[in-house]
């Protein structure tokens, strides 16, 4: 099968340019960090990167799907909160915890249908689409919580969520495990290569048979359903529903999908990729934290390493395909 | 030269023993060409008989490897990037078939596009308007310069085109096919106001293969063929089958002519379509094991015409059967599920999947028949089974191709076309709608989809072949449909397919 997600694959080396320059920015960030952060290179310092990676990936996955199809999900961050907020009045009113968690997924998936039937029946720009769930979502969360966290008080299966298993948290391990699934979806089923075909060339995606507003519609209830499950994670970890959380994760996770070599403009892209992208994004995040430097700084920091690697990255390949040709 | 009466006018421009070859391709040989002001020219030919050569040339685009070309009494000079400047600066414009117009800006800001009158660099609205309507009173348009573009008719659209190139002071202006999307009321319009430009003065060349319209305009009529000037006869008594003489050549009798074969059931009925404003009335019958040709001008409706039998575009009327069974407004999946297959005119923009491997554009009309068997595991692809599918494909189109997984994007423009029209094959289609694809294609390649077509056939598959070329629709079709005003002008069916005769009936009455 052709194609494993990027299409310059094929040409070796060369084609794996973009993960491998990637890789060497990993290294060199570890290498930093190490050398100048007191405490980067503890066991309980790379277990919180860990649990951070997973805050941006789990969402991350869904993100590159989105964004491969040509489309874009600025609604990730209130959604999160506002599936956190939901869910924990779902609990105080004494729903039974798991089918409430099937409840929250099932809400965010139909909040991101909304997003992808808005995009894919009326042709509203899917940016459109998800900036009005970006501001409608938090508005409706912070009305109903008076922007007070909404406490759930004792609950066994939430406490399991946020409890490390062999040190490693649970968060962590779903991450990990949705990334195969993602990768594995991205790969080798109809839907996920419809999903690259619909990005490449929606003409020709729907001339050959495929259904591009399923398509579109369906990634973006995934993203949904993934933001949901980052909601349910936000409960675990903090005990109650947060209204504010997870602000700015939106910019994240699309920073992340960006850095690991997807085009904006739709069509190519891995997961794989992705993956070393939210690696990119956490440990600027948590070595610049250790590094004690004036947060309002961190984020001037932060904006310069993305569009660096990003830049370092487009130049890198275009040097690997020139020496090709 | 058939003028008769000695011409006093000006010559405004001139080729004197021009020619321009391309690598493999003679384009234009020893072309003398001579245009008088005021005078309107048609000019005539085949696809690649050389015509959009000699504008490249008339315009600077080009610099011919020998001879002169002469705007007014100066020759061009530059042979670099500076020619189409220096042609420009003389008076040479052109209006291309594609608009160039910024839809949401109004008429004025379009005429003056990068160039608006202005004073410390805000626009002068008052003079721009003012000047933009006295360009289009020039070709008789009242138009408000304020509207925007995107609120006019094509015809008029056409005519803001037309209206911009008026603007300064042009010799000669090169109108390429500029009625070919336009119906015939309409055509009016722009025909009137290339009566107005050469009663300016002007020298117009005008492109068209509208036999009607160039016998309204034009005074002559140059005929090109196989990168030479054939001859220039006066429009008003030109013959169409003289005409049709001097476009096609002397040619041989092709031996591979399709001898009559004997079609099984009728797999499409199409009974009175009308889609405005391209058809109107269109019936005809469709048998399995047979390849239909659609012939007709640019712009003429074949391809709206199979839009409307796919589902894509929806008829005003009529009625459409596919096995005796009715399905008018279904829509484009439901007749991919009946069995049909369809291949766009433009490869780029619609048909090919550039960043995906020639598997993935193989078989991505049918996942299921390259997915792991069992129930849940049907949506799961399955690596070596797309493989031998796409090497099947591969092998019965003769794609030329390094691996199966090679960018589709990095194949020829023939071998790509094989792709999409070997996913149908994938796909086991039973009815096949292939607009134009022989389009940009090689010799070779094009000889191959030939077989490829007639193959199919003989496996009772229906074929639908629309083509521009009238050369080839002998080779391919048992029967061959020619478009023209809204309508199915003749119907010819093998072996008396006749390109002459085609090309007569695509052109005008006969």
């Amino acid at each position: 099968m052709s194609a494993q997600a990027a299409p310059t694959r094929r040409a070796g080396l060369a084609g794996h340019m973009n993960e491998l320059s990637l890789l060497a920015g990993i290294f060199v960030l570890y290498a930093v960090f190490a050398a100048t952060a007191d405490g980067f290179m503890t066991f309980h310092n790379q277990i919180n990167i860990l649990r951070d990676a997973a805050t941006i990936g789990i969402a991350a996955w869904a993100a590159t799907l989105i964004i491969i199809a040509g489309e874009i999900d600025v609604s990730t961050g209130p959604m999160v909160a506002f599936v956190s907020v939901i869910l924990a009045y779902f609990l105080q009113w004494g729903v039974p915890t798991l089918p409430a968690f099937a409840l929250a997924l099932l809400l965010g998936g139909a909040l991101g249908g909304i997003a992808g039937a808005l995009r894919a029946f009326c042709d509203v720009p899917s940016f459109v689409a998800t900036l009005g769930l970006w501001s409608a979502l938090r508005g409706i969360a912070l009305y109903l919580t008076d922007a007070l966290p909404v406490s759930i008080g004792r609950n066994p299966v939430v406490d399991a969520l946020d409890r490390s298993f062999l040190g490693v948290p649970p968060s962590a391990i779903l991450m990990l495990l949705l990334f195969a699934v993602f990768l594995f979806i991205s790969r080798k089923t109809a839907f996920g290569r419809s999903v690259y075909a619909v990005g490449g060339n929606p003409q020709a995606a729907f001339l050959s048979g495929i259904n591009v507003a399923r398509v579109r519609v369906m990634v973006f209830v995934i993203g949904g359903v993934m933001a949901a499950l980052s909601g349910i994670l936000l409960l675990s970890r903090l005990g109650s529903g947060n209204a504010t959380a997870a602000s700015g994760l939106e910019f994240d996770v699309i920073a992340a999908v960006v850095v690991g070599g997807t085009a904006l403009s739709g069509g190519r892209g891995s997961m794989v990729g992705t993956l070393l992208g939210v690696l990119v994004i956490t440990l600027i995040g948590n070595g610049l934290i250790l590094l004690g430097i004036n947060p309002f700084i961190q984020q001037v920091v932060r904006g310069l390493i993305i569009v660096g690697a990003v830049l370092a990255n487009i130049q890198a390949i275009k040097r690997a395909r020139a020496r090709q040709a | 030269m058939t003028d008769f009466t000695p011409d006093t006018r000006p010559v405004i421009a001139r080729l004197t023993g021009c020619s321009k070859r391309y690598p493999g391709v003679i384009a234009l040989s020893d072309a003398d060409f001579e245009l008088r002001a005021g005078e309107v020219r048609a000019l005539l030919g085949k696809n690649g008989a050389g015509k959009s050569t000699m504008i490249r040339l008339l315009t600077g685009a080009e610099t011919p490897d020998t001879g002169l070309v002469t705007i007014g009494d100066t020759p061009l000079r530059d042979a670099g990037s500076g020619r189409a400047a220096e042609a420009f600066g003389l008076g040479v414009r052109v209006v291309y078939q594609e608009l160039s117009l910024v839809m949401d800006l109004s008429i004025a800001e379009n005429l003056f596009l990068g160039r608006w009158p202005r004073q410390g660099g805000v626009i002068r609205h008052k003079v721009m308007y003012a000047e933009a309507q006295a360009a289009l009173a020039r070709l008789g348009v009242t138009l408000s310069p304020a509207l925007p573009v995107s609120a006019l008719s094509p015809a008029e659209r056409q005519l803001v085109e037309i209206a911009r190139v008026l603007i300064g002071s042009p010799k000669l202006v090169i109108l390429d096919e500029p009625t070919s999307s336009l119906a015939e009321a309409e055509a009016n319009k722009v025909l009137a106001a290339v009566r107005r430009i050469a009663a300016e003065g002007i020298a117009v060349i005008y492109v068209s293969h509208r036999m009607n319209e160039i016998r309204q305009i034009a005074d002559s009529v140059t005929v090109m063929r196989d990168g030479r000037i054939i001859e220039t006869v006066p429009a008003s008594g030109a013959d169409t089958r003289e005409i049709v003489r001097l476009m096609l050549g002397a040619h041989m009798e092709e031996q591979a002519r399709i001898q009559p074969g004997h079609p099984g059931a009728v797999v499409l009925e199409v009974q009175n379509i009308a889609l405005a404003p391209k058809l109107a009335d269109i019936s005809f019958t469709l048998r399995a094991g047979e390849v239909l040709g659609i012939a007709g001008l640019l712009g003429s409706g074949r391809t709206e015409l199979l839009q409307a039998i796919m589902g894509i575009a929806r008829p005003q009327s009529g009625e459409i059967r596919v096995d005796g069974q009715p399905v008018t407004g279904a829509s484009y999946r439901a007749m991919l599920r009946r069995g049909f297959g369809f291949t766009p005119e433009s490869r780029k923009e619609a048909g090919i999947v550039p960043m995906l491997g020639v598997d993935e554009n193989t078989v991505v009309t049918d996942f299921a028949a390259v997915s792991l068997r069992g129930r849940l595991l049907s949506r799961i692809l399955s690596a070596p089974r797309i493989a031998a599918a796409t090497r099947r494909v591969i092998d019965r189109l003769q794609i030329k191709t390094a691996r199966t997984d090679t960018p589709i994007g990095t194949l020829s423009g023939g071998n790509q076309q094989k792709v999409v029209i070997g996913r149908w094959v994938h796909a086991g289609s039973r009815v096949l709608l292939l607009d134009e694809p022989t389009r940009g294609v090689d010799v070779e390649a094009k000889a191959q989809i030939y077989r490829i077509i007639r193959e199919l056939a003989a496996e009772n598959c229906a074929v639908i072949f629309v083509s521009s070329e009238v050369e080839e629709l002998p080779l391919v079709c048992d029967r061959v449909l020619v478009l023209r005003d809204r309508r199915i002008a003749e119907e010819m069916t093998a072996p008396n397919i006749d390109q002459d005769r085609l090309l007569a009936a695509c052109l005008t009455a006969a």
